[in-house]
């Protein structure tokens, strides 16, 4: 298991590669040009020039990709280009208010979708199954940050029960206030990936049930929910588990709008100021980290799919 | 490592944009009579000490350094962070780190005398040597400051040096109308902190600033705020407001909602949000000029606009009313403008041709020009709402006179690649914005033809003669008559169409008081939020 850990994570490396040298290109080949956000009109064009110099966007571009990659080896990531502090300090400053938020978003959209995509493949085609169906429908299509305003509208506004914005109150660092603060961007991202999560797990139990395994419980005499439960519920959870896998990326960048519109303190909001600054060391900062997450939790569900399904090997 | 200007962060957060613009500070505008900002300052009562202010920024703040700051998010942390030297306002100076500034006879020096008794946040005291080393300091070219273009007059670098503890001399290295204005963007910085330091821009230190303004720093939480106590020592009068905290808060819907619910105070709003806020009638709303002109240019590259008389029909066949009332909701967050100078800068002339709508003469000098059929593409930002509203207004408006235009909205940073081309003709007119400040030698950039952000590409050397002379002249009325015929030249020209004077708007939270003497000032919003109070 650890060798074949082991060899996955080696096989990664190419693959970082292959995105590196790509987001590197896209942003070298987008319109715009990062020493011309930072001048003004009275500066001299040796003065530009200097700046350009000291950035070192003045090199040809694949050199300037090899130094990035050079300094990115020895475990340095740069500065950024916009405010001069480190990225990787920026991107761990940053990383636990969005793999927080999106994490418990995640969790709470899988603890709802299994039993609720049951219920509705339990119930085909009767009123719970459409019911459950329509706020899947409405959860897919509703714009995020149309609903984001909604709640904050109806719950901060209206209401004064739950903060509108931010991570914590100002002057607070208890965990209840960042809590209080994560539940509406929480219910944002949980609505959004539950919709999706109902309409697998759903699928997936009409599929089961009519499996031969389940008809000869029923012939034993089995009740349903102990078929389900026991029986049906692993098979269900395998293609959760490929979809948790794909979802690992989304810990880092899948909140961006979210993020944004509840100024939230986390990775999203960080990587859209980098794009409008075409601040490239935060963008590939991002990117990398983005990666190898998705790369890990593909590889984690591949084990979860062994430990939850024996016949499979990793 | 760098700073983006308030020309970029105009383009993202505001309407304007793509032009140019410069970092210099600019003056407050006095609020007309019976306007909102008036009725606010009409309200200040006696100051009362304590509580808070929660004001919200659209970014993070970048390098936390007046010598780097050029985003308005850090500048106007800076505002309450540090104090300048001195400022001008309406064109008169108001002193603050320093007590008189003076030129000697021949304008070749300039004498600097500091305040006694100033010091910065850590106790320690603020001296001749600060303002010196923050000069060389910006002079230095290892440290990188945008501002030492503006200190460098004609490839030689103003020369400084202490004549005591309170005195800086200035020896410059010939006569330049425009080094106050280089000097008002100064904000000192503290010699003792950043003496060892190789490279300021990177130095650690920025990230716990010390300055010498009202607030000093307490804590910057990335992402979320930047908060400021408030600084007892401060030498214009201990700040009435304990803390000043900057929220960061990127969703103009959203933080108008946080407003709504007291978790920000004070913030600048859209003209579309103005009567929604307004109308709670919980807050008082300040429009005011941030010095910002809203204009179009004609690109002289293109044959078509190559004749006088086809820009100037273009001109006569628009209506400034029409188009303010189109892109910015009414006439009482713009005004028309009749000069490519904004109403704060010296020596705007006041008697311009405004190019009043009349569609007849439009049309005879289109035919005379043998334009009849003229098509022109139109380029603007697409994420720009108020440039979107003006060019579908311009498409048309133009129709009438029988001229088609094709929309080119294009994202920001494609329309300024192109825009920067020397030999664009990718487009025939545009749409752009500036904030260029108080002196109108930093207009320059944007109108002598070898210049970049010469938008236009309209080449005549007598006209840049003009400006070479206005910048050294030092008779003031001479210097009004050579601006006036600058004015004149780009008006009679038709190079660039002045569209409007563009107001931002303040909302604050009615429980605020002294906003008359805070001032309300361009970018930072309020030049001294020591005088804001809570009644």
């Amino acid at each position: 298991m650890y060798q074949v850990i082991g060899r996955r994570l080696l096989q990664s490396i190419p693959m970082l590669l292959f995105i590196s040298i790509v987001c590197f290109a896209l942003i070298k080949f987008a319109p715009g040009d990062p020493v011309q956000s930072f001048v003004t009109p009275n500066m001299k064009p040796e003065d530009v020039e200097r700046m350009r110099h000291s950035l070192g966007l003045d090199q040809p571009n694949y050199v300037q990709y090899f130094l990035w990659l050079k300094h990115l080896l020895t475990g340095d990531f740069g500065y950024s280009l916009v405010n001069n502090r480190p990225v990787l300090e920026q991107i761990v400053t940053r990383l636990p208010a969005t793999v927080g938020l999106m994490g418990a978003s995640l969790v709470i959209a899988v603890i709802l979708a299994i039993p609720l995509g049951m219920i509705a493949a339990l119930n085909r085609n009767r009123f719970v199954d459409k019911l459950l169906n329509l706020i899947s429908y409405v959860g897919i299509s509703i714009p995020t940050f149309w609903l984001s305003i909604l709640l904050i509208y109806v719950f901060a506004v209206q209401l004064h029960l739950l903060p509108s914005m931010g991570m914590r109150t100002i002057g607070q660092d208890s965990f209840l206030d960042i809590v209080k603060h994560a539940v509406l961007p929480c219910i944002v991202l949980s609505f959004s990936f539950l919709s999706v999560y109902i309409r697998y797990v759903r699928s997936n139990t009409i599929g089961q049930l009519k499996e031969d395994y389940v008809q000869i419980q029923y012939a034993f005499g089995s009740s349903k929910l102990r078929i389900l439960f026991r029986h049906v519920m692993k098979n269900v959870l395998l293609p959760i588990i490929t979809l948790l896998g794909m979802s690992f990326g989304d810990l880092i960048t899948g909140a961006i709008i979210t993020e944004t519109v509840f100024s939230w303190p986390g990775l999203g909001s960080l990587g859209v100021t980098a794009a409008f600054g075409f601040d490239y060391p935060i963008i590939m900062g991002i990117t990398m980290f983005s990666s190898l997450m998705l790369i890990v939790g593909n590889l984690l569900a591949d084990i979860l799919y062994s430990v939850v399904d024996p016949r499979i090997k990793v | 490592m760098r700073k983006r200007t308030i020309f970029t962060s105009a383009l993202i957060a505001l309407t304007l944009v793509t032009s140019a613009c410069s970092k210099q500070e600019t003056a407050p505008q006095a609020s007309p009579a019976g306007s909102p900002a008036a009725s606010a300052a009409a309200q200040s009562g006696t100051p009362k000490n304590g509580g808070s202010l929660v004001m919200a920024v659209t970014t993070d703040p970048e390098v936390i350094n007046p010598i780097y700051a050029g985003d308005r998010t850090t500048l106007t942390i800076d505002q309450a962070l540090f104090a300048p030297l001195f400022q001008i306002n309406d064109g008169k100076k108001t002193f603050y780190l320093a007590d008189s500034l003076t030129a000697s006879p021949d304008f070749l020096t300039y004498t600097l005398k500091l305040k006694n008794n100033l010091t910065w946040h850590d106790g320690q005291k603020l001296t001749a040597d600060d303002v010196v080393f923050t000069i060389e300091k910006i002079l230095d070219e290892k440290q990188h400051s945008f501002l030492r273009s503006s200190f460098i007059i004609g490839d030689k670098p103003v020369q400084v040096k202490k004549v005591d503890d309170t005195t800086v001399e200035f020896k410059l290295p010939q006569v330049t109308a425009a080094f106050e204005g280089a000097l008002v963007q100064v904000f000192p910085i503290p010699k003792h902190i950043f003496e060892n330091e190789a490279d300021i821009e990177k130095s650690d230190k920025n990230n716990k600033p010390v300055g010498s303004g009202p607030f000093k720093f307490k804590e910057y939480k990335q992402g979320e705020y930047v908060a400021l106590d408030r600084f007892d020592g401060y030498f214009g009068g201990k700040p009435h407001l304990d803390s000043v905290i900057y929220r960061v808060a990127k969703d103009p819907n959203a933080s108008n909602l946080a407003l709504q619910n007291g978790e920000i105070n004070l913030k600048l709003i859209d003209p579309q949000d103005y009567k929604k806020i307004n109308d709670t009638g919980k807050f008082t709303t300040i429009p005011y000029f941030e010095g910002r002109l809203a204009y179009m240019v004609f690109n002289l590259n293109i044959d078509a606009l190559k004749k006088k008389e086809v820009r100037q029909a273009i001109a006569y066949a628009l209506d400034k009313k029409q188009i303010i009332e189109a892109s910015y909701t009414s006439l009482d967050f713009a005004d028309p403008a009749p000069s490519i100078l904004t109403p704060d800068t010296l020596y705007q002339a006041k008697d311009i041709n405004p190019y009043n709508t009349d569609v007849n003469k439009a049309k005879e000098l289109l035919k005379a020009a043998g334009a009849d059929k003229l098509k022109l593409r139109l380029a603007y930002i697409n994420s720009n709402k108020a440039q979107t509203s003006q060019a579908l207004y311009v498409q048309q408006k133009l129709k009438e006179v029988g001229i088609e235009v094709e929309l080119q909205p294009l994202d920001s940073a494609a329309f300024s690649k192109k825009a920067l081309n020397k030999d664009n003709k990718d487009f025939d007119i545009s749409f752009g914005g500036y904030i260029m400040g108080f002196e109108p030698d930093a207009y320059k950039s944007l109108y002598v033809s070898t210049e970049q952000y010469n938008y236009s590409h309209y080449s005549n050397k007598d006209f840049d003669t003009l400006w070479n002379q206005a910048a050294i002249e030092t008779d003031t009325a001479k210097r009004a008559e050579l601006y006036k015929k600058i004015q004149q030249v780009v008006a009679d020209e038709m190079t660039v169409y002045p569209i409007a004077y563009t107001k931002s708007i303040i909302a604050i939270d009615k429980k605020y008081d002294g906003l008359k003497e805070a001032v309300t000032k361009p970018v930072v919003m309020f030049e001294d939020l020591s005088k804001i109070f809570i009644k």
